[in-house]
């Protein structure tokens, strides 16, 4: 931070949707923070988009609403935006701007940090292989989180993706070390009734001391959701690899972050990619999602799992469909599931985390892990596949072993998959369910798992 | 027919009798010994169960109430923190406040001359031009005007503006603003200042 910059302009050019052009600007900078000042003396902060020719984009992040070209004036601070971080932000809770919404004054900064982050040598990348335990049964047990990864949510509308959310901020642990733990929960464009429900939910499980919270209500300018995911990283990169912690970062939603996006393109009359989203949403997705990881010789790291919600349940949405691209897996929530009343919703079968072989088995988890959920895969798929069988020929056309996978499937979805908003498995607890369904199958259908563990943990009912 | 002997007859009916007491008996007998068997092992069914009924209850409730200590903590952890904060914020704003009167009342002899004239060379090197016009409070006024002779172009504006001292300067055609007060710089700079305060309270570093 220094006291140079703060020259004020009086010329708008143009307010155009969330944009203000200002003119005979001069040594102003590429995403400069802008402090605009309303005729009524009220200030915005916004940033430089695009310089030239005399003139500079400004983005504002409140929105141009009530703003006019006579009047309003535009102040280049001369620097970029920053977050003030210290070990005072666990507990707190911010806005999408990262300003304080709990009544508290400004956390007492250790440094100012730019919120878009120093991109992370790829040398120095360590692999992630550490399991986190997030209490939730599904995500242990067959897609498990790794830290250092970053393995999105892909949700639809309507469904439980923000309970699911809470509950991982709630119960994420990492077992097996000393070392802190945070999380840092990034709220997007949610309604009021969720965000409180995500404050109190941290508040009352005794969470919120080892937490930060930002969040951008549905009521709040859509241009500061361009904002929110990145203070919400800036200070989850800060307590991990300033402070070491291990930290879990949860962000929902990031349809509403996209949509934002869209909006500001749409502004700068830019040539429109697929379904009106900027061409850049790729790589403007890749700055956040890469944010994710481990470093040589830290002690800490930033595990991501962005929520985002797929319209009309499109998994080929370009946000998805870019998401993945980036991210090292998903969980997949299903519609199905969801109507039938099954909580945590997850459909395995469209779901994996590509980073779970390298954060199981002897040392992180159990040994018999990666074979005996491999058994349960297999399993689920054989029993979805009767199911439809079922459906054509009915169960009295079954074999006795197709009615076995039947009721492992409902084993499956009743006992392990269903789990209680407020129930947090250990890693044993999630095993031993495992097993408990694997047993339901005659020993020679079990293919999938050496006979050692076949002989310790088999449990025939 | 004769009559049987009492003797005889008695005797033939107290072993028949003696039999199915005997049956009777060894009967009760073999089904009390199967009820103790079966009693027996439902009691050794059981104890594995009960064990594990048992080591689940304990466990259920050993979660509970890490869970509950963890609510209590963290909530009592959190109060006690902003409580604080807080206090540490009405501590900071005290220092703020006393600092802003003594820089209010300061002697305006002195360096204070040589400041109005960085504060100006400062302005001119930031707006990019010397055709200004600068503000200031009443009290600095006579400072700037006798610092102006040095700046061709700057001249000093009729009205008069409120602030702790400095100036504030704008290019002749309006279109750029400079805010170089001293409440300007102390606000840009705040968040360091407040970090330096809360360092002497013990705080932060």
């Amino acid at each position: 931070m220094t006291t140079e910059g703060g020259v004020q302009y009086s010329k708008i050019a143009e307010i155009k949707g969330p944009l203000v052009v200002v003119d005979d600007v001069e040594n102003a900078a590429f995403d400069e923070l802008v402090e605009i000042e309303t005729t009524e003396g009220e200030r915005r902060l916004g940033k430089v988009l695009e310089v030239g020719n005399g003139k500079a984009i400004v983005q504002v992040f409140e929105g141009t609403t009530g703003l006019s070209i006579s009047g309003t004036k535009a102040k280049f601070v001369g620097k970029v935006m920053e977050m003030p971080v210290s070990k005072e932000v666990l507990g707190r809770v911010f806005d999408g701007l990262g300003k304080p919404k709990d009544g508290l004054p400004d956390p007492i900064a250790d440094k100012f940090v730019d919120i878009n982050g120093e991109p992370m040598n790829p040398e120095q990348r360590e692999y992630p292989k550490d399991f986190i335990q997030t209490g939730v049964s599904v995500i242990d047990g067959l897609m498990t989180l790794v830290r250092g990864q970053k393995l999105p949510i892909f949700s639809g509308s309507g469904m439980s993706h923000n309970l699911l959310a809470a509950q991982i901020a709630r119960q994420a642990s990492v077992v097996g070390t000393s070392d802190d733990f945070a999380v840092v929960f990034a709220a997007i464009g949610v309604q009021y009734s969720e965000a409180e429900y995500f404050r109190r939910s941290l508040e009352e499980s005794g969470a919120l001391k080892r937490s930060v919270l930002f969040l951008n209500t549905a009521d709040d300018p859509a241009i500061e959701r361009i904002i929110t995911p990145r203070v919400a990283l800036t200070v989850a990169e800060y307590l991990a690899f300033d402070l070491g912690m291990h930290v879990l970062v949860v962000i929902t939603d990031m349809t509403n972050y996209a949509e934002a996006l869209r909006e500001i393109s749409a502004a700068r009359e830019e040539v429109p990619g697929r379904k009106g989203y900027p061409g850049y949403l790729y790589t403007d997705l890749s700055t956040l999602y890469e944010r994710a990881g481990k470093l040589n010789g830290r002690k800490g790291s930033v595990t991501q799992v962005p929520i985002l919600s797929m319209p009309s349940d499109d998994i080929t949405h370009p946000i998805p469909d870019l998401t993945g691209y980036i991210t090292e897996g998903q969980i997949v929530v299903g519609r199905d599931l969801f109507r039938q009343g099954v909580y945590p919703p997850i459909n395995i079968l469209m779901s994996l985390s590509r980073l779970m072989k390298d954060g199981i088995g002897e040392g992180s988890t159990r040994a018999d892990h990666s074979e005996v959920s491999n058994q349960v895969y297999d399993a689920y798929s054989r029993a979805q596949e009767v199911r439809a069988l079922a459906g054509i020929v009915g169960k009295a056309g079954l074999t006795e072993i197709d009615l076995k996978y039947l009721e492992v499937g409902d084993t499956f979805e009743k006992e392990f998959l269903t789990q209680a908003t407020d129930e947090n498995r250990t890693i044993e607890e999630t095993l031993t369910l495992m097993w408990k369904i694997v047993s339901k199958l005659p020993k020679n259908e079990i293919t999938k798992i050496k006979d050692k563990y076949v002989e310790q943990y088999y449990k025939e009912e | 027919m004769g009559q049987l002997h009492p003797l005889t007859s008695n005797s033939a009916l107290e072993s028949t009798i003696d039999k199915i007491l005997t049956n009777t008996e060894k009967n009760i007998v073999s089904n009390i010994k199967s009820a103790l068997d079966d009693s027996q092992q439902n009691l050794d069914d059981a104890i594995p169960k009960l064990d594990s009924e048992y080591d689940k209850i304990i466990s259920d409730a050993k979660k509970e109430a890490d869970k509950i200590e963890k609510q209590i903590t963290g909530s009592s952890d959190i109060e006690a923190r902003n409580k604080q904060l807080l206090a540490l914020e009405e501590a900071v704003d005290r220092v703020f406040s006393t600092a802003l009167d003594q820089i209010a009342n300061a002697d305006r002899s002195g360096d204070y001359s040589n400041l109005i004239k960085t504060l100006i060379e400062e302005a001119i090197q930031i707006l990019g031009t010397s055709e200004i016009s600068i503000s200031t409070n009443t009290k600095d006024k006579d400072i700037v005007q006798s610092a102006l002779s040095q700046f061709s172009g700057a001249e000093l504006s009729s009205e008069t503006i409120n602030c702790l001292g400095g100036i504030k300067v704008k290019s002749k055609d309006g279109a750029m603003t400079f805010d170089n007060t001293i409440d300007a710089r102390i606000e840009r700079l705040k968040p360091l200042i407040r970090k330096e305060i809360a360092a002497k309270f013990g705080v932060g570093n």
